[in-house]
């Protein structure tokens, strides 16, 4: 019973060790589907929440927020899939948008950029100086992409439980690595990390309801009671109130909401 | 049948992980107290060479930087040497550095919780959680300082390590086992290819170690008992210096055959044509 997190440079063979992983554990594998049921949801084009979690956004993007709409709705998606346990996700960011949760296990698969260009070419059937240039772009992208909206560097192992090079090991092996792990008390989902991925759910169910209208916002929730947090001191006006009015009668699990007013969004807010 | 390397910026977890899966796989341990040996049999002060492994000189000092390299090729072919024995769990000596290429050793970095740390060291030393904080990030700061010097690499890139485990979620128990688990796999077996690897490195280092006694700026490769070192010298020392090379290496057990290669020492040559 967990949570677990794959986070991969392309052509790394994440993909096969999260099915591995999530086969073994009896776990169900999460990754582009959740863009699909977060574009349904917020009606959304899918393409552009691909392209939320794969670019770094440029000075534009970034003064009309786009990007953090986008990714409020892949984690208001992600969390509330969490929420149902035992999932492996794998793909861009999860070890990002659930870092608020102690017992994810964050794993990272990383490979040899030789390796990764020889399964770039034997896919795409194109030759090693093409394929070497496209991952290169997309590793370029994917640290540019962390360090502008998170500020961390993806490569950093500090962000992760377990750091696993696959080239001299096996899929089967990388996986027994991480099932082991995974059975550890510590990973496994008790009452109080149900709680915790629920506030979680809940924080980014707000957030995402809010963030094109309100993006400067922070949302936290400890067994429901929800803080809103807003760096204007006139609690944003009129038009936040009614806008959480509106949430809170379609939400049955909030138990209490607030606005509080601060000079920064507290780290563990969403 | 393998070795496994375990690294980590905090030296205290590495010896603890590194004694544990030694025991758990029944492997011989191998650490810091070798170094007094290879001071012995280099003929070098035992305290600078374990100072070697943590401090760098400045990259000024040139007397003190050829120095260090000599201690550092010296541990090189002391620890290469010793791991040829196989079955060995290494710790404290920076062997991570040396076995390039050698696919039966297993990389293992360790990361540790900083605060855990701290509040660990705090109370064994008697001194403030802020002050062991202080001199764990020191620590961090000079392994890679260091890293970057000896080698030109940064210690903490996860692409140096087949696996790295953080302790702040994992614990000690669980990071010895699926460290032990890894030493049935396929690819960490001893192959005649990674052998000979291991046992051309320690050569080379050795040769080097010979070499750094009296000449700098040395880069030495061996294969097959054949040893090609590569050196600056001006062009009126050329022949001096290729005949001292051939004669040095020559002497050191295992090398059949010695290849110099002596590049034009150009700054040093454009320098004197000032005098």
């Amino acid at each position: 019973m967990g949570v677990i997190t794959i986070s991969r440079g392309s052509y790394s063979m994440g993909k096969a060790v999260a099915e591995k992983v999530a086969e073994q554990l009896g776990y169900d594998v999460v990754s582009r589907d959740l863009l699909l049921s977060a574009s349904e949801r917020f009606h959304v084009p899918e393409i552009r929440l691909v392209r939320a979690i794969h670019d770094a956004p440029g000075i534009l993007a970034r003064l009309r927020h786009n990007k953090q709409s986008y990714l409020a709705f892949i984690q208001a998606a992600l969390t509330e899939r969490v929420c149902q346990d035992n999932v492996v996700y794998h793909g861009l960011a999860g070890h990002l948008l659930l870092w608020q949760i102690p017992g994810v296990l964050k794993v990272r698969i990383t490979a040899d950029l030789e390796t990764r260009v020889v399964n770039e070419m034997q896919r795409e059937g194109i030759s090693a100086q093409e394929a070497r240039e496209i991952i290169m772009e997309d590793d370029h992208q994917r640290r540019k992409w962390t360090q502008s909206l998170h500020g961390f560097d993806p490569w950093d192992s500090n962000l992760y439980d377990l750091v696993i090079r696959i080239d001299r090991l096996t899929v089967d092996d990388a996986a027994d690595f991480i099932c082991r792990a995974a059975q550890r008390d510590g990973f496994r989902t008790s009452e109080k990390l149900l709680q915790t991925m629920k506030d979680l759910a809940l924080a980014s169910r707000i957030k995402a309801e809010l963030v094109e209208n309100f993006p400067a916002l922070g949302v936290k929730s400890e067994y429901g009671n929800v803080i809103i947090y807003t760096k204007d001191k006139g609690h944003a006006g009129t038009a936040l109130h009614k806008r959480l009015e509106a949430i809170r009668k379609t939400a049955d699990d909030i138990y209490n909401l607030e606005v509080h007013s601060v000079k920064s969004i507290p780290r563990e807010a969403v | 049948m393998s070795i496994i390397i375990v690294s980590s910026e905090v030296m205290a977890s590495e010896k603890q992980t590194a004694q544990a899966v030694a025991e758990a796989v029944g492997y011989e341990l191998l650490g810091p107290e070798i170094l007094d040996d290879i001071a012995a049999h280099n003929d070098l002060a035992a305290d600078k060479l374990a100072a070697s492994l943590s401090c760098s000189p400045s990259p000024w000092r040139r007397e003190a930087n050829k120095r260090w390299l000599r201690y550092l090729a010296s541990i090189e072919a002391g620890v290469l040497d010793r791991l040829k024995a196989d079955n060995i769990v290494c710790w404290g000596l920076a062997a991570h550095m040396f076995v390039r290429g050698v696919s039966h050793a297993l990389k293992v970095r360790l990361l540790v919780d900083e605060q855990q740390e701290a509040k660990q060291i705090a109370e064994a030393q008697g001194i403030s959680v802020k002050k062991a904080l202080k001199s764990l990030e020191n620590e961090k700061r000079n392994c890679a300082q260091w890293s970057a010097a000896a080698f030109g690499r940064n210690e903490s890139d996860p692409a140096m390590y087949d696996l790295v485990i953080n302790l702040s979620q994992i614990d000690l128990d669980e990071a010895v086992r699926t460290i032990s688990s890894a030493v049935g796999y396929r690819k960490f077996q001893p192959m005649t290819y990674s052998m000979k690897t291991l046992a051309e490195g320690a050569l080379a280092a050795r040769v080097k170690a010979r070499l750094l006694a009296s000449m700098s700026d040395v880069q030495v490769e061996a294969s097959d008992g054949r040893v090609k070192v590569t050196s600056k010298a001006m062009k009126r020392e050329r022949q001096k210096k290729a005949a001292a090379i051939k004669a040095m290496a020559g002497e050191v057990e295992g090398v059949e055959f010695v290849e110099v290669h002596l590049i034009n020492y150009v700054i040093r040559a454009a320098a004197e044509s000032f005098r």
